[in-house]
């Protein structure tokens, strides 16, 4: 006891209530959601009692499982398909804003430099209406696949910009300065050395629009046409408080999965192209300034 | 020539994106709110001119607004939710940021890609793990019940305040953590050994030295965690799914995809967007502020 | 030997706030070592990047061998730079980086190969052409930067403070070495530098700058025995600077300092009125209080400092002023200690009058 005592209250240790609360709060963000999971392997019908291990919600059910019913598999698809399109636009407009933005000191780039920020801080729903109206009343953009892909990117694009103009302000000029002073052109020193420079940004920028895409709910929801171009997030809104089965949590973990294997293949690369670069620094602590 | 001209070009796709898409449609909002209604289908129809607005729908809005009417409640109830919901975060989150920027040593990187996590799960997965949790027969009744602290399983998902501001809590603690540990990160270590060896305890210490420092940091934090909040209204609609919960996202959401009124729905859109204007404009000069710093 | 000269006419740079420089003229001569010293924010940095053309001059000429370069872009310069920060690309190895240039001007592969290996070899890194930056030590990285740029051939190579970043001993040895190297290549050096001992070391000729103006061009000896201005004196070196009156009487100048009367024969020995009289410690002798003669003033040693090889000794002068005195360690038996009367002989050939400071 007095050994604990002693432990418990050494002035040079650590904090335990803090370390104590620390840990209790990891558990407490991600036990729910290994509930969860584990529920999608359950025999019954039931998401709250266990009722044995089964994969029938993946694949052996004829009709409910994710593989067999078309509208949980038809939301996987359209999930990756609109993470797709978002990454595919977001990211080259978003280098482009970044790049020009931090080299252009003229007239203009203030008022773009500042706009770029609202995205950020406007709450969804002003997001996700403003677009519906526009599209609606304006440009006559028939909701579905094409309008959510845009309002997706919209919302994207200022990630990108933050992520990649981090990286090009630690890189500073220099590089294409030497470039150019080896004899390249301004364009020649932006593909010879900036581009190979930004590479680690651009890859993380890239999972980062990933992320923000199949997490998005609002305003992919409010852009939606029907059921055909219901996502994972819309699905689990529309269906997880009626009388549902665990192909809900299967569909979910599916998601969950193919996310953590994209995260965890990013954060390799984005180290390797670290260790050569700059001969270390963590990727998951770079990972953790990104987010921030 | 070609070389002014070359950067602003590079800028230009995402700048004139930013403007058709998010500039625009900003405007589209106000058209639409301060336009008219057909009368014979009642569907909205934006005014682009300002100087033939029409302010029939904002009064009326307006007026819903006053000290007992319906909307009233509704801005109250967000208020109260979003300012409980904030206040759990930081009182969960602090902790947590503080620990791992001071005191977690081998174990941080563990801790860091833990904290990381549940930005990858989807905020939904997450409130579905919830309402399997909170089910009448889920894991949290049963265990309540066979402890005996509960006598028959409690309808945690029947429109309760309280499961509203803990799922959000649940929610938006991750969003909160990692920009402040960011924050109590670039605090040096010096500075706080100064304040120790000045003769500061380490509560002294806290208190006047990392408290101060790390001020705008939780200030932006809180903020960059309020906007979305105030927004939220899905995380109502799993949880609660009860007018007796209703937030102002929910409010909006109602008309919009439940009935014909946008223009109602676009006005509070306007209402709800000029409340939250100071504290967008905070966390813009705290950014632009500390982004000049950088330069 | 008409390579590598450069001319810099009424050349000015102003930034949103402050002149960077200001309005200089420079000539330096084909294959010298030229230096550009001065404290930060001279603007010694702009004036190294308005000849590399990273910066366009507001206005002024910038020569290289007779043709005006100011409008062309930094790529088309015959001219190199060393980055202080060396700028290595970081992606690249260290053959990739060297022959970055040479695959510029697209030469032919086995051109680029043997030109490479051969640069390589005059800054002692062969064999490390397959390394990444980050895998070499400090020295390592900075004579890649130079190989970087010689293999070029340029006219000028420039040099950004391109020792800064190495700890003393280091930067000593680099120092012979890149003289070294600039005799061999026999190219027009100009290198800037806020370490007066390494221009001093290094350079045919320096120009000492202050705030965006040129103040004093000459070889490190001249600059050292014969400073123009008292910024110069004062930042080659300690110095002692004394405010005295000068009073031209014939042929020699006599400057007053407080109730004494000395006799000086360096400077702007024309002046008169106001001015300052410098002299550099090694030059000042401290005698008995006993002895006697011309440019002797009274004092009191006030402190000494130990400094291993000499003396520093801080003398209180019966006038007022405080003048440093710095005494060899070269074996003889001196006993100065802290409140000795002395006298402090300030030869007259050592003493030089400056002009009052530019207003």
């Amino acid at each position: 006891m007095k050994r604990f005592l002693d432990w418990w209250a050494n002035p040079w240790g650590q904090p335990r209530t803090l370390a104590v609360v620390t840990w209790l709060y990891m558990l407490w963000a991600i036990v729910p959601v290994c509930i969860a999971v584990l529920f999608s392997f359950n025999d019954g019908r039931s998401r709250s009692v266990w009722q044995g291990f089964s994969t029938r919600w993946y694949w052996g059910d004829p009709d409910q499982s994710v593989l067999h019913d078309p509208a949980l598999r038809g939301a996987l698809e359209q999930t990756l398909k609109l993470a797709g399109l978002a990454m595919l636009i977001a990211v080259p407009l978003g280098v482009g804003l970044a790049i020009g933005l931090t080299r252009w000191r003229g007239f203009g780039a203030r008022p773009v430099n500042f706009l770029m920020l609202f995205p950020l801080v406007t709450p969804e729903i002003v997001m996700a209406v403003s677009l519906l109206l526009v599209f609606v009343s304006l440009y006559k953009i028939q909701l579905g696949t094409t309008a959510q892909a845009l309002g997706q990117v919209t919302f994207s694009i200022s990630y990108v910009v933050l992520v990649v103009r981090g990286r090009l302000l630690s890189v500073g000029r220099q590089y294409e300065e030497a470039a150019r002073d080896l004899g390249a052109s301004t364009l020649g020193a932006l593909r010879l050395v900036l581009l190979p420079l930004l590479a680690p940004a651009i890859f993380a920028s890239l999972m980062v629009v990933f992320a923000l895409s199949v997490d998005d709910f609002v305003v992919t929801d409010y852009l939606s046409s029907n059921s055909s171009t219901q996502t994972v997030p819309i699905k689990i809104y529309s269906s997880v408080r009626g009388t549902t089965t665990p192909a809900l949590n299967a569909l979910a973990t599916v998601m969950v999965v193919a996310t953590l294997v994209a995260v965890t293949f990013a954060a390799l690369v984005y180290r390797r192209f670290n260790k050569l670069q700059q001969g270390g620094g963590g990727a998951v602590s770079e990972l953790a300034a990104l987010e921030a | 020539m070609r070389q002014r001209l070359l950067w602003p070009s590079f800028a230009l796709p995402g700048a004139i994106w930013l403007v058709l898409l998010f500039l625009v449609p900003t405007y589209a909002v106000l058209a639409v709110a301060f336009g008219s209604v057909d009368p014979i289908f009642s569907n909205p129809v934006p005014v682009w001119d300002p100087l033939h607005w029409q302010f029939d729908t904002m009064r009326d809005v307006l007026r819903q607004l006053r000290p007992g009417e319906p909307f009233w409640t509704v801005f109250v109830r967000t208020f109260v939710y979003v300012t409980l919901a904030l206040a759990g975060c930081l009182a969960i989150g602090y902790p947590v940021a503080y620990y791992l920027s001071r005191h977690a040593r081998r174990t941080k990187k563990l801790l860091l890609v833990l904290l990381i996590v549940p930005f990858w799960v989807s905020y939904l997965m997450r409130m579905l793990a919830w309402v399997g949790l909170l089910l009448p027969d889920g894991l949290v009744n049963r265990a309540l019940v066979d402890l005996g602290v509960l006598s028959h399983p409690y309808g945690w998902l029947d429109g309760q305040a309280s499961s509203v501001i803990f799922a959000l809590v649940y929610g938006y603690v991750p969003y909160l953590i990692l920009p402040l540990y960011a924050t109590l990160d670039r605090i040096e270590r010096s500075v706080l050994e100064a304040g120790r060896d000045l003769g500061a305890s380490p509560l002294h210490t806290f208190l006047h030295v990392t408290l101060p420092l790390s001020k705008h940091g939780i200030m932006a934090a809180s903020v960059l965690v309020a906007l979305p909040m105030f927004g939220d209204y899905y995380t109502n609609d799993v949880i609660s799914g009860s007018p007796r919960t209703t937030m102002i996202g929910n409010q909006i959401n109602l008309f919009f995809q439940g009935g014909p009124q946008r223009t109602v729905g676009a006005s509070l859109v306007v209402v709800l967007s000029v409340l939250l204007a100071a504290l967008m404009s905070y966390y813009l000069w705290v950014t632009v502020r500390a982004s000049r710093d950088l330069v | 030997m008409s390579v590598g000269v450069i001319d810099l006419v009424s050349l000015r740079k102003e930034f949103s706030d402050v002149v960077a420089v200001d309005g200089i003229d420079l000539h330096v001569d084909g294959g010298e070592f030229f230096s550009l010293l001065g404290p930060s924010g001279c603007g010694k940095t702009t004036t190294l990047r308005l000849i590399a053309g990273f910066e366009r001059p507001d206005s002024g000429k910038i020569m290289l061998d007779g043709v005006d370069m100011a409008a062309t872009p930094p790529h088309k310069r015959k001219v190199n730079t060393v980055f202080q920060s060396y700028a290595l690309f970081p992606h690249l190895d260290v053959f990739d980086n060297v022959a970055f240039g040479l695959r510029r001007r697209k030469e032919k592969r086995a051109e680029i190969r043997q030109r490479v290996l051969q640069v390589l070899e005059a800054v002692r890194l062969s064999g490390l052409e397959h390394r990444r930056p980050v895998q070499l030590s400090g020295g390592q990285q900075q004579r890649v930067a130079l190989a970087r740029a010689l293999v070029l051939n340029p006219a000028v190579l420039l040099l950004d403070e391109p020792l800064g970043a190495l700890d003393a001993k280091l930067r000593k040895a680099l120092q012979l070495e890149l003289k070294g190297i600039q005799e061999q290549f026999g190219i027009t050096f100009v290198y800037v530098t806020h370490d007066q001992e390494e221009a001093l070391t290094m350079s045919d000729r320096i120009a000492v700058m202050s705030e965006g103006h040129v103040e004093q061009v000459a070889t490190p000896s001249e600059m050292y025995e014969e400073p123009e201005t008292a910024f110069v004196a004062d930042f080659l070196g300690v110095s002692n600077l004394m405010t005295v009156e000068v009073e031209p009487d014939g042929s020699v100048c006599r400057i007053k300092l407080g109730d004494f009367t000395l006799r000086a024969l360096g400077g702007a020995v024309g002046a008169r009125g106001d001015a300052r009289a410098v002299i550099r410690p090694e030059r000042v002798r401290v005698e008995p209080y006993e002895s006697t003669g011309e440019n002797r003033v009274p004092g009191m040693i006030e402190r000494v400092v130990y400094l291993g090889s000499s003396e520093q000794l801080v003398i209180r002068l019966a006038s007022g002023e405080v003048v440093n005195a710095s005494v060899a360690n070269d074996g003889s038996e001196r006993n100065y200690v802290q409140g000795t009367a002395v006298q402090a002989h300030l030869p007259a050939d050592a003493l030089r009058v400056l002009p009052p400071p530019r207003l």
